[in-house]
C-alpha cells in the first residue's frame, strides 16, 4: 500500500513540471491599447491575411467572338416585300424626303394614286441589304438619309413629275425606269419623249410612206421613169462617179462653146 | 385632330411602313402587378410569461461584499460561453471586452421595454446582474491605507458574448433600429445580429482561416517559435493568434 502511494505521489526522476508560474508584470491598463513590441509588430505585419486571388470571371476565359447579328424577322419580311416590289414595278423612283408634313404627304399620295403610283417607305438598312445582292446594286448611292420610293407598274414619269412639282419637300434623286438607271435630267428627258404608241405609229408611218412613194413613183408617167432609170444606168455605167462627173462637165462646156 | 387620326390610320394601313412610324403611334400600357413576399412562419414561437427585460439589482444580495482583484482575464480574449443564441432571434453581440455598469443595463432595459410590443416580442438578458466589485478610494483621500471600499459592481463581458436577445413574432427590420440605438451606447464595440448573420460571421471567419494565402500564419510562427518570437508573445497569443489583445478585438486578422 505504502509502496503504491509513494510511487504515485513522489515525482519521478528527470520530471519537468508541466506548468510553470511566470510573472508577466503589471497589465492593469485596459483603457487604451498597449504599445506593441516591435518584433510583434513585425510578426503581425508579416502574418496578415492574404485573400485568395479571385478566380477569373468566366467571360474572361471564354474566347472572344463577335455576336452574329441575327436579322430581325421584320427586316426579312420587309426585304421580301421590297424584292417583289422591284420585280413587279417598271418604274422605281428614289425621292428624298425633306420632312414633308402629313397633310402634304396625304395630298401627294392622292395625286400619285390617281396614276397608280404608290409611295413606299422602307428603312435604308433593309433597302441597302436588298440592293447589295441584286442587279440594282448601282442604285445604292441613292439611298442615303430620308428616302422614299415611288413605284408603279407602268412608267408614268410625266405624271409623277407633275405631282412632284407641287411638293418641293420631295426631291427626286434618280429612278430606275424599265431597267434603266436614270438621273434627274434623264428622267426629265424621258418624260418629254412621246408615248410608245405614237413612236410606233411614226415608225409604221415612215415605213408605209416609203412603199407609198415607190408606188406613186411607179404610177408616174413611164417616160419620167425611163429617164430616171437611164440616168441611173449612166451613173452606174461610167467607170467611177468622178469620171462621169468630169465627162458631164466637159460635155456641158462643149455645148456652151458651140 | 382629324388629320392626326387619319395619319394614324394611314400609318397602320401602310403595307410596309417603317417600324418607327408604327411605334410613334403605339402606346405601351403596362398593368401594375404587386407581388407580396410570403411572411415568415412564426407558428413555433412561444412567448415567455414575462416578455420584458427584468430589472437587475444594482448590488448583489450578499451579506458582506468581498473585495476582489482586477481579474482582467474576465474581459480578455474571446467569450467561451454565451456566444450563441438560446431563445431569441436577434441580439446584440459584443465585439470587444468591457464592463457593463448598472446604468448601461437600465438604459438597455428602459429603451427596449418601452419600444417593443410585449404581445409579439420578448427580450431577455444574456448576462448576470452586476457581481464584480470595483473598489474606489473616497474623494480627497490621501494615498495609502490599503485597498479602498467597494464602490460599485459591474458585469464583465468578453468579446463575442451576446448581451441580450430579442425574439417573438417580429422581423429584424422591426427591432434593428432600437437594438442598434442601444448597441452604440455600450462601453464596448457591439453589433446587432440575427441568428443567420451571427452564423455567417463565424462561417466567414472559418473560411478566411482556411483560404488564407499567406504561408506565414501567426499560429505557425508562434508555435514553432521562429527566431525566438515567443519572447515577445504572450501565452494567450498562442490561442488567439493576434486576433485579441487584452480586451480589444481585431476582426481583420485571422
Amino acid at each position: 500500500m505504502a509502496a503504491t502511494l509513494c510511487g504515485r505521489l513522489l515525482p519521478k526522476a528527470g520530471w519537468v513540471p508541466l506548468t510553470q508560474s511566470v510573472r508577466h508584470g503589471s497589465k492593469a491598463v485596459t483603457r487604451h491599447r498597449r504599445p506593441v513590441h516591435f518584433l510583434k509588430q513585425k510578426l503581425l505585419a508579416v502574418t496578415e491575411y492574404i485573400p485568395p486571388t479571385p478566380a477569373a470571371p468566366p467571360a474572361a476565359l471564354a474566347p472572344r467572338f463577335r455576336k452574329i447579328e441575327e436579322e430581325s424577322t421584320m427586316a426579312v419580311l420587309l426585304r421580301k416585300d421590297i424584292e417583289t416590289l422591284f420585280k413587279e414595278s417598271k418604274m422605281i423612283a428614289v425621292v428624298q424626303n425633306n420632312a414633308i408634313s402629313a397633310e402634304d404627304l396625304l395630298q401627294l399620295k392622292h395625286k400619285l394614286k390617281r396614276h397608280n403610283i404608290s409611295i413606299k417607305f422602307f428603312p435604308n438598312q433593309v433597302t441597302r441589304s436588298f440592293l447589295n445582292n441584286s442587279i440594282y446594286s448601282n442604285m445604292l448611292p441613292l439611298f442615303v438619309g430620308q428616302t422614299v420610293i415611288f413605284v408603279s407598274k407602268e412608267p408614268k414619269v410625266k405624271e409623277m413629275l407633275q405631282a412632284l412639282r407641287h411638293s418641293p419637300q420631295m426631291v427626286l434623286l434618280g429612278a430606275c425606269i424599265e431597267n434603266t438607271l436614270l438621273s434627274y435630267q434623264g428622267i426629265v428627258k424621258y418624260s418629254k419623249l412621246p408615248s410608245m404608241t405614237i413612236v410606233q405609229g411614226e415608225l409604221v408611218g415612215g415605213l408605209t410612206m416609203m412603199t407609198s412613194q415607190t408606188v406613186s413613183m411607179l404610177r408616174h408617167h413611164p417616160a419620167h421613169l425611163s429617164a430616171l432609170l437611164q440616168q441611173y444606168v449612166k451613173q452606174q455605167g461610167s467607170g467611177d462617179a468622178t469620171n462621169a462627173v468630169t465627162n458631164k462637165d466637159a460635155s456641158t462646156i462643149q455645148e456652151a462653146a458651140a | 385632330m382629324f388629320s392626326a387620326l387619319k395619319s394614324v390610320f394611314l400609318g397602320f394601313a401602310r403595307t410596309s411602313s417603317q417600324p418607327d412610324v408604327l411605334q410613334g403611334h403605339m402606346k405601351v400600357v403596362s398593368a401594375g402587378l404587386r407581388t407580396y413576399a410570403v411572411p415568415p412562419d412564426f407558428s413555433d414561437v412561444v412567448l415567455p410569461e414575462k416578455p420584458k427585460l427584468k430589472f437587475l439589482d444594482k448590488v448583489p444580495n450578499l451579506k458582506q461584499g468581498k473585495k476582489e482583484m482586477k481579474k482582467l482575464r474576465d474581459i480578455q480574449g474571446p467569450a467561451k460561453s454565451s456566444n450563441s443564441f438560446c431563445k431569441g432571434q436577434y441580439g446584440i453581440v459584443a465585439l470587444g471586452g468591457g464592463y457593463l455598469h448598472w446604468g448601461h443595463m437600465e438604459m438597455m432595459r428602459l429603451t427596449i421595454n418601452r419600444r417593443i410590443d410585449p404581445s409579439t416580442t420578448f427580450a431577455l438578458w444574456r448576462f448576470r446582474a452586476p457581481h464584480k466589485p470595483i473598489t474606489r478610494k473616497g474623494l480627497g483621500q490621501r494615498m495609502g491605507g490599503g485597498k479602498g471600499a467597494i464602490d460599485h459592481y459591474v458585469t464583465p463581458v468578453k468579446c463575442g458574448r451576446l448581451v441580450l436577445e430579442v425574439g417573438g413574432r417580429v422581423e429584424l427590420a422591426e427591432v434593428e433600429p432600437l437594438l442598434s440605438e442601444v448597441a452604440k451606447k455600450l462601453p464596448f464595440p457591439a453589433k446587432v445580429v440575427s441568428r443567420e448573420s451571427l452564423a455567417a460571421l463565424y462561417q466567414d471567419q472559418a473560411e478566411r482561416e482556411t483560404n488564407n494565402q499567406n504561408p506565414w500564419s501567426f499560429e505557425r510562427v508562434a508555435r514553432s517559435n521562429m527566431l525566438g518570437i515567443r519572447k515577445v508573445l504572450s501565452p494567450t497569443d498562442l490561442h488567439n493568434h493576434g486576433r485579441y489583445a487584452g480586451k480589444f478585438f481585431y476582426p481583420a486578422r485571422v
